[in-house]
């Protein structure tokens, strides 16, 4: 048994990571939004898919346009992404201006935000459905297929105990683009004004606001952040698995949830840790269920996997592995 | 007899001290006060005491049994309810409901007894209604029973807080700020409503207050917190002359300047 | 304007006036429904009916009366007549059935304010524990026992499913009420997955649930004898069970408990410092709201004669929230119109309307396209329901009002008692 699974270990690793680090870059949505606002944003799953559709919207006017041959494949991709990003990014600040803010103004309790972005998120759904639909006839969509190039990792001759692992070009560019995605975020956070303001406004929105800072102004950057970086990872989730579908965001949105809860709510390394903790941690569990329980449980428990460490975590962990206790103030 | 103690009572939050080793004796049915700038720590002690915090080191005695480790509502069970400084009322309940829970741990009408309409439970909760009544009719509220507690006044907030906690009929009352806000005729009416519940109430108090008039015109007794410890303690009168008292209030220097 | 509003006026305060007026329109509306028995919108007016009844400004007593007769005798009796009885009787029973989810997830998330997003977790609970064991699922784990039971025991697996769904609503809130607020939502919301996902794939190593092919074939209920099968049949026990949930949740609302569960509600702190043991109060709403969607879940997997995990799903979760907010948190009477509305927009409106839209391509050569079908659009129609009632009207369709008591009567008492006791006192004096 345990040979078998130190066989896979390889391919488990690649795929775990090709997961991780969408669910890390989507988690990152949650973590601001909830750092500053303290709201389960529950809208923003579907502005990952959102842009994964846009982004698939905009490779099908390229292809028809016949850009898709004539430039190289990574111009598109760039082109597809920046749009991607740019749209989703708008459309969080836009989520922000007509479902959180008027609420924020009246200071309504935090049930009547999280009612509105599941609603949102419901209007999200649909409208994608819908233009799918109407456009294709069909709301499951299959992206041209772009980057796949298949590479085998000939780990066998050299190490006897490990299995061949395979993956496409596609691949590398998640891992590449998500690590700049990455690393160009926490430079902005701690090295530029606007990341201080952000940090500030986190910290203590009042006193933040005492301090000249534009208080709605650093939300709305916030939110546009976020959602510039789901929707970019939609568009990375595209390329790499190929089909989307208007309801993708749901279960990636929980699962990056947990990712952001694993790493502690609010601190953004630690979304980009429990992101890629969580993918690795499910893609074992889908690859090795079956063969430690014997059969009893297959790969289709992994979600109840993922829901079961949220669980635990809250419950014995809730300031996450890298955040710190608070304390409410009677 | 003393009805309350506190021992070496110690709170940190994280690396930051906000209690250090407090002592106290209350009598039973005294008045005590404490006071202290503002980040003293008194909420902090207040917040021990109801077990809102548990302490880092130290014991609390109510009756000579240990309160460490109790959840909230088996403390007030035990006879502490208090009051709060950022008033913490039910909003969305009318103020005769607000009563209604604070008496709720001495009730004994079970649900399941409401479902099957016994007429024993009926009477109970009718007699409840009548108590609460009184005691809204005690506070001074007699004319808000159906108003929701949100819609009230913020003098009249802060009697409610009072008419809901004697409601468990506590043996200790804890009174946190209650005259925060107050103009000096509504601090006139508290002042007596303290003196009164005292006598009639057979209840020890120990309020946190700045204004300095009622606390020297009712307290039994006076602790001075300042940065979390307990600087000094006695009757009214030798803490108004007590130097460190003064410092902690005004600042180093000013006893020799002054 | 002001001539109708003054017409309005003289109506409120005439009691006779206002019991011809409704006494007309359920006949009108009735009369209606008889003479154009396939008209949906003849079935909805009269259903309205009972809206206007809970305005009027009648006896209490005489309006559950009224409203009861009007539910269990006329509204089943006019649309007898009609071709589609049995869809009416079924849109009635869906009605039922969600109405009593809906009071039961309000006990959750309208009084003791915990936003659960599973809540169809529980009625999936109840709607499995009959399936299993009134099919011959039950044989194919169980060592000892005949089975498929017989209709019989549908009565009885109506308490067994309030019971089972009520152990799940504890075993949820153990671990989950440890959660800090809006966590707690997004907890629910797996354990709702979780439970999804487990009736899914139950069907190995021990196939208790059958997994994704579902319980077909399972044993309608009978009584003394006779099977119960049809949609009018079913809307009867529906129909009885809601009005023994709405028995309940009248009595718990102004209880010892429904005091602790706003109490906690409002503010958790203070509760607690009042002498209410949070974790208790908040299994007891966890549980008793469980069990209201328990026992539907026997119903409905009794009616629907097969279950499957499809039927579970999230969107059923905040469908029932939806009900809820629509309704208006903590209003009994605006969970019920908001269960209604919710449930006869999906049943009835967006089907006519499509059925209509199709009507019209083919006749007209207009071409909607089938995306653009309202059947389909369910999702942006609640979601934006969502948005506008958590917006603009958060108290929703019928706003909770706490209920007032009688100052005067009780002035009068403490007077009485005070006396009482001051007698008391002095004749101990005496004596």
């Amino acid at each position: 048994m345990l040979a078998h699974i130190i066989q896979n270990l390889p391919q488990v690793l690649i795929d775990g990571l090709t997961l991780g680090v969408v669910y890390a870059v989507v988690a990152i949505g949650y973590t601001m939004v909830y750092g500053i606002l303290e709201l389960i944003n529950f809208a923003h799953g579907d502005v990952f898919m959102t842009g994964a559709f846009i982004g698939a919207i905009v490779l099908f006017l390229l292809m028809g346009m016949g850009f898709l041959a004539a430039l190289p494949a990574i111009l598109v991709f760039i082109i597809v992404i920046v749009i991607a990003a740019i749209a989703t990014g708008l459309l969080g600040v836009g989520i922000e201006r007509v479902a959180y803010r008027p609420l924020r103004k009246k200071n309504a309790p935090k049930l009547i935000a999280l009612i509105t972005s599941i609603g949102i998120s419901f209007v999200l759904e649909d409208l994608v459905r819908f233009i799918a639909e109407l456009k294709t006839g069909n709301y499951i969509v299959t992206a041209p297929p772009m980057f796949n190039h298949k590479f085998t990792l000939n780990l066998h001759s050299a190490l006897p105990f490990f299995n061949n692992a395979t993956f496409q070009s596609s691949f590398l560019l998640v891992l590449i683009v998500t690590i700049i995605m990455l690393i160009a975020l926490d430079l902005f956070v701690n090295k530029t004004k606007w990341g201080m303001a952000m940090r500030a406004v986190a910290q203590d929105r009042d006193t933040a606001s005492l301090m000249t800072i534009n208080v709605n102004r650093v939300i709305s950057v916030t939110f546009f952040i976020g959602s510039a970086l789901g929707g970019a990872t939609g568009v990375l989730f595209m390329i790499q698995y190929g089909t989307i579908d208007p309801y993708i965001g749901f279960i990636l949105g929980i699962k990056a949830f947990t990712a952001a809860v694993l790493g502690g709510i609010g601190n953004i390394r630690g979304a980009m840790f429990g992101g890629v903790m969580l993918g690795l941690l499910e893609m074992f569990a889908a690859s090795n269920l079956s063969i430690i329980t014997h059969g009893a449980m297959g790969a289709e428990y992994k979600d109840v996997f993922a829901f079961i460490i949220l669980i635990l975590v809250l419950i014995f962990k809730p300031e996450g592995l890298f955040g710190k206790a608070v304390v409410e103030k009677v | 007899m003393n009805i309350l103690e506190v021992k070496h009572l110690t709170k940190e939050f994280g690396g930051l001290t906000a209690t250090s080793d407090i002592n106290m004796t209350i009598k039973k049915n005294s008045i005590t006060a404490v006071i202290g700038p503002n980040g003293a720590g008194k909420t902090t002690f207040f917040n021990m005491i109801t077990a809102v915090y548990h302490p880092t080191s130290g014991d609390i005695l109510l009756n000579g049994k240990s309160l460490v480790g109790l959840k909230p509502h088996q403390v007030s069970q035990f006879g502490i309810t208090r009051t709060f400084q950022n008033i913490r009322l039910f909003e969305n309940m009318t103020v005769l409901e607000n009563v209604l829970v604070g008496m709720h741990q001495n009730l004994k009408s079970h649900w399941i007894g409401t479902l099957l309409q016994l007429p024993h439970i009926r009477k109970i909760e009718e007699n409840a209604r009548t108590t609460a009544y009184d005691i809204l009719n005690y506070v001074g509220l007699e004319n808000y029973v159906n108003e929701n507690a949100g819609n009230l006044a913020y003098g009249a907030q802060r009697r409610l807080e009072i008419g809901r906690a004697i409601a468990a009929k506590p043996k200790v009352l804890l009174l946190d700020e209650p005259a925060a806000g107050m103009n000096p005729k509504e601090t006139e009416r508290l002042t007596n409503l303290i003196h009164d519940m005292r006598t009639k109430l057979d209840v020890t108090i120990i309020l946190i207050e700045h204004d300095m008039n009622l606390v020297m015109k009712i307290s039994d007794s006076i602790y001075v917190l300042d940065h979390g410890e307990l600087i000094a303690s006695g009757k009214p009168n030798e803490i108004r002359n007590n130097k460190k008292v003064i410092e902690a209030y005004l600042g180093k220097g000013a006893v020799s300047n002054g | 304007m002001t001539s109708l509003s003054a017409f309005f006026e003289k109506i409120a305060q005439s009691k006779k006036n206002q019991i011809i007026l409704f006494l007309t329109y359920v006949i009108v509306t009735g009369a209606g429904l008889f003479l154009l028995p396939d008209s949906t919108i003849a079935f909805l007016l009269l259903l309205f009916s009972i809206l206007i009844l809970y305005y009027l400004n009648l006896n209490l007593r005489a309006k559950w009366v009224t409203g009861i007769v009007i539910l269990a005798v006329v509204v089943p009796f006019i649309a007898s007549f009609s071709d589609s009885y049995q869809t009416y009787m079924e849109v009635g029973t869906l009605v039922g059935i969600y109405c009593a989810m809906a009071l039961g997830l309000n006990i959750v998330v309208g009084f003791a304010g915990l936003l659960d997003l599973g809540f169809i977790a529980f009625f999936a609970v109840g709607a499995y524990t009959y399936a299993i064991f009134a099919s011959d699922q039950a044989s194919k784990f169980m060592p000892f026992g005949h089975y498929p039971l017989s209709g019989g025991t549908f009565w009885i697996f109506i308490f067994i499913a309030a019971i089972v769904a009520a152990i799940f609503g504890i075993l949820l809130g153990v671990p989950v009420l440890r959660v800090r607020g809006d966590y707690l939502a997004i907890v629910t919301l797996g354990f709702g997955e979780i439970i999804r996902i487990l009736l899914n794939n139950m069907d190995h190593p021990i196939n208790i649930t059958n997994g994704s092919m579902g319980i077909a074939s399972i044993t309608p209920p009978s009584f003394f004898g006779i099977s119960i099968g049809s949609s009018n049949q079913f809307y009867y026990i529906a129909f009885a069970i809601f009005l023994l949930v709405i028995y309940v949740v009248r009595k718990l609302e102004y209880s010892k408990l429904g005091r602790a569960w706003k109490a906690v509600r409002d503010n958790e702190i203070a509760a607690q410092s009042m002498g209410i043991p949070l974790v208790k109060t908040k299994l007891a709403a966890f549980a008793i709201g469980a069990s209201f969607s328990g026992m539907m879940g026997v119903v409905f997997a009794a009616k629907q004669m097969f279950v499957d995990a499809t039927s579970f799903t999230y969107l059923e979760s905040t469908m029932v929230l939806v009900m809820v907010i629509l309704g208006g948190m903590g209003s009994v009477p605006g969970v019920i119109l908001g269960a209604a509305v919710v449930i006869i927009l999906r049943t009835q409106v967006l089907t006519n309307i499509s059925n209509w839209l199709s009507a019209m391509s083919s006749n007209y050569g207009i071409s909607i396209p089938p995306a653009l079908s309202p059947e389909k659009m369910q999702l942006l129609i609640f979601g934006i329901l969502l948005i506008v009632f958590a917006l603009y009207r958060t108290q929703g369709l019928i706003p909770h009002k706490n209920r007032k008591v009688d100052v005067a009567k009780l002035k009068k008492e403490s007077e009485q008692a005070a006396l009482t006791r001051k007698k008391t006192a002095s004749g101990g004096a005496d004596s």
